[in-house]
């Protein structure tokens, strides 16, 4: 097998406290330093530098295949932190090639995440790669790696639904509120209590459009300060049945132990709503509605138990499209780095040939002044031609083969040390033809082998 | 190709759009409207190539015999369905009402087609083809409306009984029913009275005494003034939502109560049927 060619060193909230994560994070201003000093000094071929609050991955390719990048990742890591390896050895993982863009894949399909599913990890992910473009740190490998990441983690998203539903209580009662509601603008809400879950939920309904909110607190004081952060109006409790009238949503979070709503304040609310939906969320513990109101037409109750049963329901099929979405991205990972391993036969090949024609040509050339007539010149060219073909027909359907199988890398270069091709040239050529910023996203084709008959 | 074979073509497509449906209960990439939008939109191309072959063909646009009454009803339950799905993805009411659609074009296969062309004086006037468009346009608005109305009373069930499963999630929200039902049937309102003044127009034209006595009118008027109080209550906000939804499902009950006292496939010599309202 091929020596490791990409690797993967990193740290996350799997393995590693928030106070480790926070010393080992980078900066969004010092990424572009320390990419071009692993460019530089570190011998890195490309780099990615991953960093977000639950993880910080290096993502480096090896200049050759390189057994001892993953060393170097580790010392400097440790080195542009200030932190002693022996503290942070444990918290780290390592992998290499297929193995590391297979949890490249997973990190931005969000199936590594904290809480699975999570939009942002892939957001942050392009960010780290466009950072990574802009210190020119991008090369074919990690181009490759990273633009099938994000494009599987589109395709699993919209195919397993992973992020649509709703792992959290406050994501629950948004959604639940969503099976009521459309038009959010036109709707308004009453906050009773102030708490921080409650704050969540209005800051959710903010986000769908809820325009008029009213808050109603113990004191007229807490219930204004609280309005005036969230851009709401203040109220007094005393005045709630009018509003249960009024209102179409209804969040209460309060440390009173009683019935702040009772069934009486919703039923004499009910005839003057006209059969609009009242939809009313108690996160109160102990329960501030009186349960028995959600047998009234038109109220819709739930409390935290309902919502955290959401949640949990949210969470299990977020796992299951997980654990779904696992083995076809490890099929993928294998996949593409197949396909990166065919870059080196690929320059392989085209040397093979270049070699030959120009030896072919120079033959030719030494002739012209051998008296031939330009009939038997090209006679003896297509014979040679034919003969070159013949040739190189077995070394090519070797490499082509060996490619296949994903032993190509190793095959290339028994091929380079047998016919002495001048592999590196090769790819400092291709390296000077391709643009760094735009290289190849697929490897080079081998070329098929030529079978030109007699 | 003929009518028929356009009709055929319709109900495949309507029976892929109800294995969709279904699939889409198990499938999260099924469940895009898209595909959907597609089949349906095809299902209603055919429907409508099917209609204007068989007008070229029989040179008639009575539409009284069973089979006819049964493509145009199908076809107007698929516009209504392709209009709720392409303005606010209603995807579910295609559980009601493409199988609907299916079962219609199925026994249309199996019933007896058009006779020739009536001679009646009714038959003949220039009216006849808007009333009898705007007749079936407005069945099925309304018969869209009932579909929404009966989601959403499903819908409300499940939440209140709080039974969070697959069925909940796919639903769109109350509201947006409530909106879907609620525009159907003021259009279906504003196509009934269309089809309604025209018939009347034309009834009065053959002097058929009494003709509004008849019973089948007497259920299409009643259709007609239970949408026309449910647009003017919705419209001032004074029956919303589950109100809303029941009084739709009774004048789903209405217009089938119309076709049962209405239909040819109680009459079936054509003269008879248009005579006085031909497609009521």
């Amino acid at each position: 097998m091929s020596r490791p060619r990409l690797c993967l060193l990193g740290l996350s909230h799997k393995t590693a406290p928030v106070a480790l994560r926070e010393r080992m994070a980078f900066r969004a201003e010092d990424i572009p330093r320390a990419l071009r000093r692993l460019i530089g000094a570190e011998h890195c071929r490309e780099a990615v530098i991953l960093s977000t609050c639950n993880r910080v991955e290096l993502y480096g390719v090896g200049i050759a295949p390189d057994e001892g990048l993953g060393k170097r990742l580790r010392a400097f890591l440790a080195e542009f932190h200030g932190v002693p390896e022996a503290e942070m050895s444990t918290a780290l993982y390592e992998r290499h090639d297929a193995d590391a863009a297979e949890h490249l894949f997973e990190v931005a399909a969000s199936i590594d995440s904290q809480i699975l599913g999570e939009t942002e990890i892939l957001a942050q992910a392009k960010e780290a790669f466009r950072l990574a473009g802009e210190a020119e740190a991008v090369g074919p490998v990690l181009r490759a790696a990273f633009e099938r990441a994000f494009h599987m983690a589109k395709e699993i998203r919209a195919e397993t639904g992973i992020g649509k539903s709703h792992a959290s209580v406050s994501s629950a009662a948004v959604q639940l509120v969503q099976k009521v509601f459309d038009d959010f603008a036109s709707h308004q809400v009453l906050l009773i209590g102030t708490g921080e879950m409650a704050q969540g939920i209005v800051r959710a309904l903010r986000e769908l459009g809820a325009q008029e909110l009213w808050v109603a607190s113990r004191t007229l004081e807490r219930a204004e300060a609280f309005a005036h952060t969230e851009g709401g109006k203040a109220c007094q409790i005393s005045d709630l049945p009018a509003y249960l009238a009024r209102v179409d949503i209804v969040l209460v979070s309060t440390a009173a132990p009683y019935f702040v709503i009772r069934h009486e304040h919703l039923k004499d609310a009910l005839p003057k709503r006209h059969g609009r939906p009242l939809f009313v969320i108690d996160i109160s513990v102990p329960r501030n509605v009186d349960p028995e109101s959600n047998k009234l037409n038109d109220v819709f109750l739930y409390d935290i138990d309902d919502l955290e049963e959401v949640a949990r329901e949210g969470r299990a099929q977020r796992e299951q499209a997980a654990a779904l979405s696992r083995p076809r991205l490890a099929d993928e990972a294998r996949l593409l780095f197949n396909e990166l391993v065919l870059v080196q036969p690929g320059m392989t090949a085209k040397q093979l040939l270049a070699q030959a024609e120009a030896l072919r040509k120079e033959e030719l050339a030494k002739l012209g002044g051998a008296g031939l007539n330009e009939a038997a010149l090209k006679e003896l060219e297509r014979a040679l031609e034919r003969f070159q073909g013949r040739l190189l027909h077995a070394p090519l359907a070797v490499l082509k083969e060996a490619a296949r199988q994903g032993d190509g890398e190793e095959a290339a270069q028994w091929i380079a040390r047998l016919f002495r091709l001048q592999i590196e040239a090769a790819k400092e050529d291709m390296k000077s033809e391709a643009n760094p910023a735009t290289p190849p996203s697929r490897p080079l084709p081998i070329p098929a082998p030529e079978r030109k008959e007699a | 190709m003929t009518a028929e074979t356009f009709f055929l073509l319709a109900l495949v497509f309507y029976a892929v759009g109800v294995a969709l449906i279904l699939a889409g209960l198990r499938v999260e990439a099924l469940r895009s409207p898209g595909v959907l939008l597609l089949a349906t939109g095809l299902g209603v191309a055919a429907q409508t190539a099917g209609i204007g072959v068989h007008c070229t063909q029989s040179a008639s646009h009575f539409f009284t015999s069973s089979q006819e009454t049964y493509w145009l009803l199908s076809w107007a339950l698929g516009l209504g369905y392709l209009a709720v799905l392409a303005a606010w993805k209603m995807r579910p009411l295609g559980a009601l009402l493409l199988p609907i659609n299916v079962v219609l074009l199925t026994m249309a296969h199996f019933s007896p087609g058009a006779g020739a062309a009536p001679a009646s004086e009714a038959a003949n006037s220039q009216l006849l083809p808007v009333h009898i468009l705007s007749a079936f346009l407005g069945y099925g608005l309304f018969l869209t409306a009932f579909a929404a109305s009966a989601v959403y009373l499903q819908e409300q069930r499940l939440l209140k009984r709080k039974l969070f499963g697959v069925l909940l999630r796919g639903l769109p929200s109350l509201e947006k029913l409530d909106r879907a039902a609620n525009r159907c049937s003021w259009a279906g309102l504003l196509l009934f009275t269309v089809a309604l003044v025209t018939g009347a127009i034309m009834a009065n034209a053959v002097d058929k005494p009494q003709w509004f006595l008849q019973p089948k009118i007497l259920a299409t008027e009643a259709t007609w003034l239970l949408f026309l109080v449910l647009a003017i209550g919705h419209a001032t906000g004074r029956l919303v939502g589950r109100s809303a939804a029941r009084f739709v499902l009774a004048g789903a009950a209405l217009v089938m109560l119309t076709f049962v006292i209405a239909h040819p496939f109680r009459e079936p010599a054509l003269p008879a049927a248009v005579e006085g309202k031909a497609a009521l």
